[in-house]
């Protein structure tokens, strides 16, 4: 009989910023069991939401992510703006919009090249990271910053769009759209990542359900979920977009559906500058917020996202509840990596895009003769390189 | 590697099935208010409080421990199988525990008091197991304790935090 061997990995992790911890129990190269353990970046947001005015809250909570930042602001924006009552115009919610997906493109080609490093193909990276500067420059153009936007406010946004910015962004969209397609054909028939991607995390359509789990990750199991059209929220009840999904239900349909994605967001783009309508960008609130509670719900670049507000009548929120996309993915990534093999357990965390990793360093521990290791990212890449290229396994294509 | 070793592999990458993209019963959107007069015939004496606060939100409040039978309601009739999130909330001598569920597109948000000083509630991860999580987030940072949990461990803070702390309460005060 094979012994069971526990396996922490994480929390710290150098590659993809965010720490987590997962303990794996392995029985040689197979995980069997999965046990998550979050929680090592809670700093308390939420609390500190309450003593805080609306307006101040907005760019702390624009620092819950670095990489979604508008996501969470817009989410925040339209609670607050709803516990008030007022509606914001509709060049302001287009404005929002706009920048929402190019967040999205931006989001997803980061997370394109990640995957490509976690497979070792470190070429990927290099070329898209490149080409994500074209969507970074433009929403530096748009907003004034690369990376916590600013840009919505409560009742609207902050900036408006000049024509010569229009023009500017409809050829960048242009190359994004070239650049992508060419990832797509690239990645689809590439052996160095499909054989990799293929059979790898499978999570079936009907576990991902029961598991709540959210965006890209519950499409690529073929489930057809999208916040943007089962509750339309911003302007995407008159945006016209499809819901990509993919029947392949492991790391490669999460490829497909975030590349797919992209060029959907740029259509969306395109959709929004054409139609922009015009007037103001901006309505005013009071700053008192009378008593109300509010869900608001969008889809984040990595699924749904949920703000529960509940005001009582001062310029302070009584609550703030957050729940972000990947604790909902937590459940269903553990049931990927178990019956893998270790050497995927990167890139099949990788897939569901976590605002958090872990493999950083590996201990191992041999609980029969009381001996242990560590390893560190790089030994457990090099080995997840070496391992693949002496097996040829079987069942791969 | 031996070939005996490598035969749970081959069953594991056998090719997968097709699967059609999946459109969900919930998908439809069904009028808010009806839903709302459905769930006031069940619970009867047991729903506290019900509105339609806007299109595709609906609020609920049951008596403490008619959630469950709420939650198994909305799954026989509803199609409901996604939990958004768990939300605790303190509103002085009780604590309140919001549950936001997804049926038929509609944000069902469902709500239930429970006593500061004895803070129990009935677990529904066995009607929903996604809501695993958000349960032992709740009871981290409130300290409301879901009966029948499989495993009620400390998710969010650190393994330091002192016993019986519970930070989102409102008489808790980040320290200067």
């Amino acid at each position: 009989m094979v012994s069971t061997f526990k396996v922490p990995i994480g929390p710290q992790h150098p590659a993809l910023k965010e720490p987590s911890n997962f303990t794996f129990d392995v029985e040689g190269e197979y995980v069997v069991n999965v046990t998550p353990r979050v929680g090592y970046n809670h700093r308390g947001i939420e609390k500190a939401c309450e003593n805080r005015t609306y307006l101040q809250d907005i760019y702390l909570i624009e620092r819950i992510c670095g990489i979604c930042s508008h996501a969470h602001t817009t989410t925040f924006c339209q609670a607050v703006e709803e516990c008030g009552g007022i509606q914001a115009p509709p060049r302001g919610i287009y404005l929002r919009t706009l920048v929402a997906e190019l967040n999205r493109i931006h989001s997803h080609l980061l997370w394109l090249g990640v995957a490509g490093h976690e497979v070792g193909w470190d070429t990927l990276l290099m070329y898209v990271w490149r080409d994500r500067e074209v969507v970074m420059e433009i929403l530096e153009m748009l907003t004034g910053n690369r990376v916590n936007y600013a840009i919505n406010t409560i009742g609207g946004v902050r900036r408006d769009i000049t024509p010569e910015q229009a023009r500017k962004l409809t050829k960048a969209l242009n190359i994004l759209e070239d650049r992508t397609k060419h990832y797509r054909n690239l990645c689809l028939g590439e052996k160095t990542l499909l054989s990799r991607a293929i059979g790898v995390g499978v999570l079936k359509p009907n576990v991902a359900r029961s598991l709540c789990a959210v965006g890209p990750t519950l499409r690529a199991s073929g489930i057809k979920s999208d916040v943007r059209r089962d509750d339309p929220y911003a302007a995407y009840d008159v945006t016209p977009f499809e819901v990509i999904t993919s029947d392949m239900c492991d790391v490669a349909g999460r490829v497909v559906v975030r590349v797919d994605e992209t060029l959907q967001s740029v259509n969306i783009c395109r959709w929004l500058l054409e139609n922009l309508p015009s007037g103001d960008i901006r309505t005013k609130l009071t700053r008192r917020i009378p008593p109300n509670e509010v869900v608001s719900r969008i889809e984040a670049p990595r699924g749904e996202l949920i703000h529960f507000v509940r005001s009582n009548g001062t310029d302070k929120p009584d609550r703030v509840k957050v729940r972000a996309p990947t604790l909902g993915n937590i459940l269903a990534v553990c049931e990927m990596l178990k019956g893998g093999y270790i050497a995927d357990i990167p890139i099949v965390l990788a897939a569901i895009d976590p605002c958090f990793s872990c493999t950083d360093r590996m201990l191992f521990v041999d609980s029969k003769n009381d001996k242990n290791w560590i390893w560190s990212n790089e030994d457990l890449k090099r080995y997840s390189t070496k391992f693949y290229a002496k097996e040829s396994l079987p069942g791969r294509r | 590697m031996s070939e005996e070793k490598r035969a749970p592999t081959e069953q594991k990458k056998a090719p997968l099935p097709k699967i059609e993209p999946q459109e969900i019963e919930s998908q439809k959107i069904e009028n808010e208010n009806s839903m709302v007069e459905e769930i006031k015939k069940f619970l009867g004496e047991d729903l506290i409080e019900a509105k339609v606060q806007r299109p595709r939100r609906i609020y609920l409040k049951v008596k403490p421990g008619a959630h469950r039978k709420t939650i198994q309601f909305m799954k026989d009739n509803w199609g409901l199988y996604h939990i958004s999130t768990i939300s605790g909330l303190d509103l002085g001598d009780n604590l309140e525990v919001v549950f936001h569920l997804n049926a038929r597109n509609v944000a069902v948000n469902v709500r239930a008091e429970v006593p500061r000083n004895k803070p129990k509630i009935e677990t529904i991860t066995d009607l929903l197991p996604g809501s695993n999580l958000y349960e032992r987030e709740v009871h981290d940072l409130f300290g409301i304790e879901f009966k029948g949990h499989p495993n009620l461990e400390r998710l969010e803070l650190p393994e330091d935090w002192p016993k019986g702390v519970y930070p989102l309460r409102k008489d808790w005060k980040a320290p200067e």
